[in-house]
């Protein structure tokens, strides 16, 4: 069923980062087709679908991995489509994995403090000179990693070996890293799958913590339970189409959306 | 390994270095140690290209080349002073790594390898080629430095002094955040990008970078040499700097040096091991990639943390939400 | 002129067997092993022992070529392939291949000799044979029946599409059963056997050397890069060609540029077809 427009559909806000309606295309296939999304700043936005309805792909749309077949990607207001990965973190639009994606060799803290990476950009011969400039810069960032990590309940891994980390821990690690790059938005790929139930309560303070900063979240998860109890707006795919989207009492209880979850 | 256990390993290191011309009658143990500098002048920079930023590049033996045939041509046959010489030698091998690493380096792993191995082959080609610059299959002789570094002693004293400045170099870019960078490009180009590092631009600026310490590094190896001819650059030397870095552990600005300085010293003191010579480097590569591929570094590095009592208790996460929301509120504040 | 041209297809028969060697083992591992260029000089080296030092016949050097050849193969998926795909560092493979290549290199030369040498005669021929001699036509001959034989392998045989199948996606294969592990040890048995048979054959144009096996891989992959990777007409394509323009590059303006001249075509076709002239788009070189 096509996405009808629907009350409460506002203008797209000016501080937001949204995909017009964009579509995917891969050869023959058809991974997106005319969906919209609007993540305002401060909000906590689920977007749910089953397996193959595009989740994934239009992540990797508003974070820079692919770019749209058509529609636009913007962020307040400015075309976002041709901007690389690297562009758009510069801009403050952090992301986190699937599988989570850590430096290994590397301690906790310099995983995290890796993502301060585009508020020093720093220079080669500056580094390699030892100017006291980029000393005072690694010490600030180091400490503010630090409070991060503290922040989401890491404090007792901080100096450890980042490949020894249990599963738990390397997502929240993840989301340490992506809050080290300030953000404006961050998006969050599946980051409940694998944790306790305990874990995806206090991964839900987490969030709730960070939208209260003013950072807007995007939420993909398959947890939907999870999704309706923190989040402000749901979106919700099936088979690359918007099928609804609204608050979370509105969309669990669309008859559509009931239906592409538990089967006709 | 931190800071106290390096001192540990550095400072008495950095005294014996220092005043080895004073406690060895041996001319040629001052030799080999001048040669492990010259060597550690290279193999400091290719560390920040292989150890660091994961690029496997196998034809540094060329920059090599170019650099001492520089030095020799312009200091000996055209009389320039030898310090200007040397500049230019870093300079003109700093360009032809800027000329290698434009097209080689957005290449996948396999592609750059050949490509590097191919500028060495090349380089060794045309050295012999223009006879008439570089003496062909005859050689060249190379000067040697003004005083006080024109002795034995006196050279291995510049020597030391160009790796201590490599290693203070690279040393200062491996512990900040730029090394953090060429790491995360190493193991995980796709994190890398995601937190906003210029992938391509710093593979670039280090094999630059790697370039100029090849070209000083040559200089200084030529004039240690005091003649050169096509053979000195044979490619298993290339092979040989990749090995050094390998084994001593990748990641590490201490490892790779001690790597160069065994794998020198090593066929000298023991015989049997210089019949072998590049056998012995293939296979202790081999061995290293097989049963320790983080190097030999790591080896000690586990072998204290199975000497260190563990926590087995698994601590769970517990975030503490007000702490979060002040490190966010405090970060953004710097905006 | 006609031997500049003969001579030119002749080498660049050696450089396609390599490439196709390279494909062989590729398809099942994704891996391109820098031992691969040493097959062949294991060849031509193992081939030169047993016919000239050994002095037995032709036959049995040939026999002992292809099992020195196969017995390296598998000797390289055991050490350094199989053990190393497992890990998750993608270039470890690329380590331990020039490990085991330089190994290798350096143990046949301090046995054989740093000094390349000749290679027997094959077939009984004057050696003023000219164009005709064995030594072009048994690198070509044997090049064509190669190419030719893989086309069979893979497209009529069961076990050749097995090959295929896991070279398009070796996931879904052992999800159906298919015993990826044996086949890539297969694999390289095969492309071993094929690179000792190429360097065999190719012995009296090279002549026995230790040496030969790294700029063999050089040259083997840019005949496999100009070609395509993957592509079996390709890496026959690629190697032709390079091997007339060395030989053309030599006659016009000497021999000291071959390395120069083999890189700048090769630079010309990846700036122009990234992916090699017969290669597939979107083939995820490693």
């Amino acid at each position: 069923m096509m996405h009808q427009a629907q009350p409460g559909d506002a203008i797209v806000g000016p501080a937001s980062l949204s995909a017009s309606v964009v579509s995917k295309e891969f050869g023959a296939v058809v991974a997106l087709n005319q969906v919209s999304l609007e993540l305002r700043p401060g909000e906590i936005h689920g977007l749910i679908g089953p397996n193959g309805s595009g989740k994934t792909t239009l992540l990797n749309l508003l974070s820079g991995y692919y770019q749209p077949t058509s529609g636009a990607i913007q962020l307040r207001g400015e075309e976002l489509a041709q901007a690389s990965v690297r562009r758009r973190a510069q801009l403050g639009v952090a992301r986190t994995f699937q599988k989570p994606r850590l430096l290994g060799t590397l301690s906790v803290l310099d995983n995290v403090v890796l993502g301060a990476w585009t508020h020093v950009e720093p220079g080669f011969l500056a580094t390699a000179l030892g100017l006291p400039q980029i000393a005072r810069a690694d010490r600030d960032l180091l400490d503010q990693a630090t409070e991060l990590l503290h922040g989401v309940g890491l404090s007792h891994a901080i100096e450890r070996r980042a490949n020894l980390l249990e599963h738990a821990e390397q997502r929240f690690l993840e989301i340490a890293r992506g809050l080290a790059m300030r953000p404006g938005f961050i998006l969050l790929d599946e980051p409940a799958g694998g944790l306790s139930n305990d874990e995806i309560d206090h991964l839900g303070g987490i969030i709730r913590t960070i939208s209260d900063a003013g950072i807007g979240v995007l939420l993909v998860e398959h947890h939907t339970d999870f999704v309706f109890r923190v989040c402000d707006r749901v979106t919700t795919l099936d088979v690359g189409r918007m099928i609804r989207h609204g608050r979370p009492q509105d969309v669990r209880n669309d008859p559509e959306v009931i239906r592409v979850y538990l089967g006709a | 390994m931190n800071t106290k256990t390096r001192l540990l390993w550095i400072v008495p290191g950095a005294v014996a270095a220092l005043s080895l011309p004073l406690w060895s009658n041996d001319q040629y143990q001052v030799h080999l140690a001048a040669l492990i500098c010259c060597y550690w002048v290279l193999i400091a920079g290719l560390n920040l290209v292989v150890g660091y930023t994961g690029q496997l590049s196998i034809g540094h033996v060329g920059l090599l080349s170019i650099g001492a045939y520089t030095f020799a041509i312009l200091g000996g046959k055209w009389g320039w002073p030898a310090f200007a010489s040397v500049a230019v030698a870093g300079a003109l091998c700093g360009l032809c790594g800027l000329l290698l690493g434009l097209p080689s380096l957005r290449l996948p792993g396999f592609y750059f390898a050949m490509a590097t191995m191919a500028f060495a082959l090349i380089v060794g080609e045309f050295v012999l080629a223009q006879g008439g610059l570089t003496g062909g299959g005859v050689g060249l002789p190379v000067p040697g430095f003004p005083p006080p570094f024109d002795t034995p002693e006196g050279f291995y004293y510049l020597a030391v002094i160009a790796a201590v400045v490599a290693s203070v170099l690279t040393w200062n870019v491996a512990r900040q955040m730029y090394g953090r960078g060429l790491i995360a490009i190493r193991d995980n180009p796709v994190t890398a990008q995601a937190v906003g590092v210029p992938v391509f631009r710093a593979k670039l600026t280090t094999f630059v970078f790697s370039g100029v310490t090849a070209g000083i590094g040559g200089a200084l190896f030529g004039s240690l040499q005091s003649y050169i001819t096509p053979d000195t650059f044979h490619f298993e030397l290339s092979l040989f700097f990749f090995v050094c870095i390998i084994i001593g552990g990748r990641g590490s600005i201490l490892g790779p040096f001690l790597g160069v300085a065994v794998l020198t010293a090593l066929p000298e003191l023991v015989a049997p091991l210089a019949k072998l010579g590049n056998f012995f480097y293939g296979l202790l590569l081999l061995l290293v990639v097989l049963v320790v591929p983080e190097g030999i570094g790591r080896v000690f590095e586990l072998i204290a943390q199975r000497l260190r009592p563990r926590s087995a208790v698994s601590v769970p996460v517990a975030p503490d939400l007000p702490r979060l929301a002040r490190a966010i509120a405090s970060i953004q504040a710097l905006k | 002129m006609l031997m500049v041209i003969v001579s030119g297809l002749a080498i660049g028969a050696l450089f396609a067997a390599t490439a196709l060697s390279y494909n062989v083992m590729y398809s099942t591992s994704k891996v391109l092993s820098v031992t691969t260029g040493h097959i062949a000089m294991l060849g031509g080296v193992f081939g030169a022992y047993a016919i000239s030092a050994l002095g037995q016949p032709w036959w049995l050097g040939l026999i002992a070529a292809i099992v020195v050849g196969g017995l390296f193969g598998w000797l390289t998926d055991l050490i350094a392939i199989r053990r190393v795909l497992a890990r998750s560092d993608e270039h470890l493979w690329l380590l331990s291949t020039l490990a085991l290549a330089t190994m290798v290199q350096q143990a046949v030369g301090l046995w054989w000799g740093t000094e390349p040498k000749p290679f027997p005669r094959l077939i009984t021929q004057d050696f003023s044979a000219g164009i005709a001699d064995q030594k072009f036509w048994l690198p070509i001959g044997l090049a064509a029946l190669m190419a030719i034989g893989l086309e069979f392998f893979y497209r009529r045989t069961m076990y050749g599409k097995l090959f295929l199948a896991m070279s398009e996606d070796a996931f879904a294969a052992r999800a159906r059963g298919v015993s990826t592990d044996r086949i890539r040890v297969a694999s390289y048995v095969i492309a071993g056997s094929l690179g000792g048979l190429a360097g065999f054959a190719a012995g009296q144009l090279t002549f026995a050397y230790f040496a030969l096996g790294l700029t063999l891989t050089l040259n083997g992959f840019i005949a496999l890069a100009v070609g395509g990777l993957g592509s079996n007409v390709g890496a026959l394509v690629g190697g032709l060609m390079l091997g007339l323009l060395n030989t053309f590059a030599s006659y016009f303006f000497g021999g000291e540029y071959q390395q120069t001249i083999a890189v700048g075509l090769l630079m010309v076709v990846l700036l122009v077809k990234p992916e090699g002239l017969l290669g597939a788009q979107n083939v995820r070189p490693v």
